[in-house]
């Protein structure tokens, strides 16, 4: 929602907004917190944020479950996360950039990935689950068929939209055809395979949560799940908590990675305006 | 002087997806010198743009040759450096970058590029911006990073699609006589495509007018001015009159 | 797709599909893999012609279809309002952002042990989680066509005597409404999701709960993949429904394929 300028009063106003979203906070925290302790609202339903303080404090010394840090949580969420995305990028980008390259292929493949994606990936779950068990197998599977899809069809639109100049220009300088696919259509795809790369991460995100929801011991969803068996609220805030900061850190870093990796490119939304 | 480019019976025609045979150009017949400037004018639809990637290589002739060094065409190439409308210039390269492109690949060594760049980035006078990327050049700048990279292969023909058509009027003008200068310090046969009229008189030594629908070459003027050329000058305005009025 | 080469790229299309099929049904007859747990097309199609039109299956859909509709009308209405507010009273935007900034990198789903302390196990509980799912997508797309309407668009309308509401409902929402379309959208088709996960948890009904409780109803894997296949096609339904009728007729101005 930020469209920043980076001259001295666009800086200016940022800091005003973030002051301004600051405030806003902490003054729904202490009209949450009166209303509480005036009794208007149920801490069992809305927990206060001291308590959420509270217990955040306890989750990163002591954890919940007793033992399992709030540090714990993040790593496993984390590395579920990365093994199916990173298989994901591994077999869709190659995939989608051949796909995508060639015509008759693409029109051939593109109704059966329409459907592939349409599947409700988490409707998948039980498929996974009754073919490889409950373990870290069928739970990386998941993101690594929702990840794919989206990565692989970003891929193959890459390709598909390269300005036919670019390769025209290339060939009126003498490059040849291997040269032209790694020298051109290769960093002329980049951008928007970047940006299916944000998409499919945020989705890894959504997915991991909703596996782990439904049948983890580690990871940030199952924290929220298992706080809930124990009716422990505050709990479960603390992992919602949490989720919001990590979303938002991926979120951040990722844009972040895109200014550095592709310091040439306008941002693709620039461009489609 | 010889014969660069010799163009003898061309006939094209694109099949549309409903099968419909629409012709391009057709019955074209020209001879270009070497070192010659050559502009190729007319309105929308009169193929010209067909005409100049013909020779380029990017399409092939329905009927007729393309020949160039007595040899025919056989699909685009190094020795026919080409500037577009939008210069293409590959948004992920810088200025040096970009310029650097064409010898890279023709296998040309790190330090011999560099040289190569160097001494084209200050003909097209944009010293100091070596490390731009385009998207921090304006129009203009582009359009001379486009002239150098295609400078670089040392062609012996440079193709040019409108390339000043997308700037300003003022930025415009100026390129023109950039574009002068540039020729002027290395000399190349030029073909340069365009639909204003008063550009191809102030550039080129012979104008080529082609009517539309289909393409055929209408009338061949020959300008016979010293440059650089005075747009108001009673020859000028003579020349333009004679253009215009073949053109409509 | 132009209509000259519509013909051409579908029957292209078809055979990708085919070819899936007949590789799966070749793989299925192979017996690489035992037939209960990888049933090949033919199985899954038996199971269906034998399921379909049994009623429960029926209510499944039907549960199912309730919620997401309701629960994207609560979700979609609430955020394109909110957009449309906080797009063109940028005080209102300025004061709102952080909780919302905060709020939506929580994937929805999370929200799921919540919704039942405070919604029980009834409808309400996955209507709530439709809702905030639908809401996000929608209120930033909303809120980015305001934003990016075309300045030049309002200057027009202003001096033609344009002013106040009248110019905020007669061009400004106009000219929002591709993004606010395009958000739904995409809050429709991550609905649809969301919908099948908070099934799986914690409900009885519905298409999602169908396929979780397959392996107990002794259905097998036939009717996992089944319901799998239903949902996909379901989702694609709509969606091409919406696409249709929404983008492509209302909004054709904006949408249609010469446009592009």
């Amino acid at each position: 929602m930020r469209f920043s300028n980076l001259t001295p009063t666009g800086i200016a106003s940022r800091l005003i907004d973030l002051l301004i979203g600051i405030v806003t906070l902490v003054a729904i925290g202490a009209l949450w917190e009166y209303l509480v302790q005036n009794g208007h609202l149920n801490p069992y339903f809305f927990p206060p944020p001291t308590e959420i303080a509270d217990e955040l404090e306890k989750i990163t010394t002591v954890g919940f479950p007793r033992g399992v840090t709030i540090f714990s949580h993040i790593q496993a969420t984390v590395l579920r996360i990365l093994k199916g995305y990173a298989m994901a990028a591994v077999l869709g980008i190659p995939i989608g950039l051949f796909v995508g390259s060639r015509q008759f292929l693409d029109r051939a493949v593109m109704p059966v990935v329409t459907f592939a994606r349409s599947v409700a990936t988490i409707s998948l779950l039980p498929l996974m689950v009754a073919w490889f068990g409950v373990g870290e197998l069928s739970r990386v599977l998941l993101v690594f068929y929702g990840c794919f899809w989206v990565i692989m069809t970003n891929s193959a639109f890459a390709v598909k939209t390269i300005h036919p100049q670019y390769i025209q220009a290339a060939e009126t300088l003498g490059a040849s055809k291997t040269q032209i696919f790694f020298q051109v259509m290769l960093p002329a795809s980049l951008p928007r395979i970047f940006s299916g790369m944000k998409v499919a991460l945020g989705l890894a995100f959504l997915y991991i949560v909703a596996v782990e929801l439904i049948n983890a011991e580690e990871g940030l969803g199952s924290l929220i799940w298992e706080a809930r068996t124990f009716y422990r609220s505050d709990t479960m805030m603390v992992g919602l908590f949490m989720l919001s900061i990590f979303g938002f850190a991926l979120a951040q870093g990722l844009d972040l990675l895109e200014k550095v990796l592709l310091p040439w490119a306008e941002s693709l939304e620039e461009i489609e305006r | 002087m010889n014969e660069k480019i010799r163009i003898a019976g061309v006939f094209k025609s694109f099949k549309s997806r409903r099968n419909e045979e629409s012709v391009a150009v057709e019955d074209i017949n020209l001879t270009v010198q070497t070192n010659e400037f050559v502009t190729l004018v007319g309105r929308s639809g009169c193929g010209k743009t067909t005409l100049l990637n013909m020779m380029a290589g990017l399409l092939r002739p329905t009927d007729g040759s393309i020949l160039i060094d007595d040899q025919p065409v056989d699909g685009p190439g190094p020795d026919r450096g080409m500037v577009f409308q939008h210069s293409a210039l590959f948004p992920w390269l810088t200025t040096a970058g970009n310029i650097e492109f064409g010898p890279k690949n023709q296998g040309v060594p790190k330090a011999k590029r560099r040289e190569i760049a160097q001494e084209l980035i200050e003909l097209v006078r944009l010293k100091g911006f070596e490390n731009k990327y385009p998207r921090e050049l304006s129009g203009g700048m582009q359009q001379r990073v486009a002239i150098a990279r295609a400078l670089a292969t040392d062609p012996e023909i440079l193709l040019m699609d409108e390339p000043f058509g997308a700037l300003d009027e003022l930025t415009r003008s100026e390129m023109q006589s950039e574009l002068l200068r540039i020729w002027q310090a290395r000399t190349k046969t030029v073909i340069f495509v365009t639909h204003s009229i008063s550009e191809a008189i102030f550039l080129s030594d012979r104008v080529i007018i082609l009517s539309p629908h289909p393409g055929r070459i209408r009338k061949e003027v020959v300008i016979d001015l010293p440059r650089p050329r005075q747009l108001a000058s009673q020859e000028f305005l003579q020349y333009y009159e004679e253009i215009q009025s073949a053109i409509f | 797709m132009r209509a000259e080469t519509f013909g051409r790229d579908l029957w292209i299309g078809w055979l990708g599909v085919i070819t899936v099929l007949v590789g799966w049904q070749v793989i299925d007859m192979l017996g690489i893999f035992d037939a209960a747990t990888v049933p090949g097309p033919i199985d899954v199609i038996d199971l269906a012609l034998e399921r379909g039109p049994l009623d429960d299956l029926r209510t499944h859909a039907y549960a199912s279809l309730r919620r997401v509709i309701i629960g994207f009308t609560m979700g979609a209405i609430p955020a394109i309002l909110l957009g449309i507010a906080t797009g063109w009273y940028r005080w209102l935007g300025k004061i709102l952002w952080s909780p919302i900034e905060l709020l939506r990198p929580i994937p929805p789903l999370a929200w799921i042990p919540f919704a039942l302390i405070w919604f029980g196990l009834g409808e309400n509980s996955k209507i709530f989680i439709i809702l905030l799912t639908a809401f996000f997508p929608v209120i930033t797309n909303t809120y980015k066509g305001m934003i990016s309407i075309d300045p030049q668009l309002i200057r027009a309308a202003q001096t033609m005597g344009l002013k106040g509401l009248r110019l905020l409902w007669r061009v400004a929402i106009p000219a929002a409404l591709p993004d606010i379309a395009v958000g739904m959208r995409i809050g429709l088709s991550l609905s649809f999701g969301a919908l099948m996960a908070a099934e799986i948890l914690a409900a009885e009904e519905g298409l999602g709960a169908m396929i979780w409780r397959a392996r107990d109803t002794g259905g097998g894997v036939g009717i996992i993949v089944y319901g799998i296949i239903l949902i996909g096609a379901l989702n694609l339904t709509i969606d091409y429904l919406f696409n249709q009728y929404v983008l492509k007729r209302q909004l054709r101005w904006h949408f249609s394929e010469d446009a592009n």
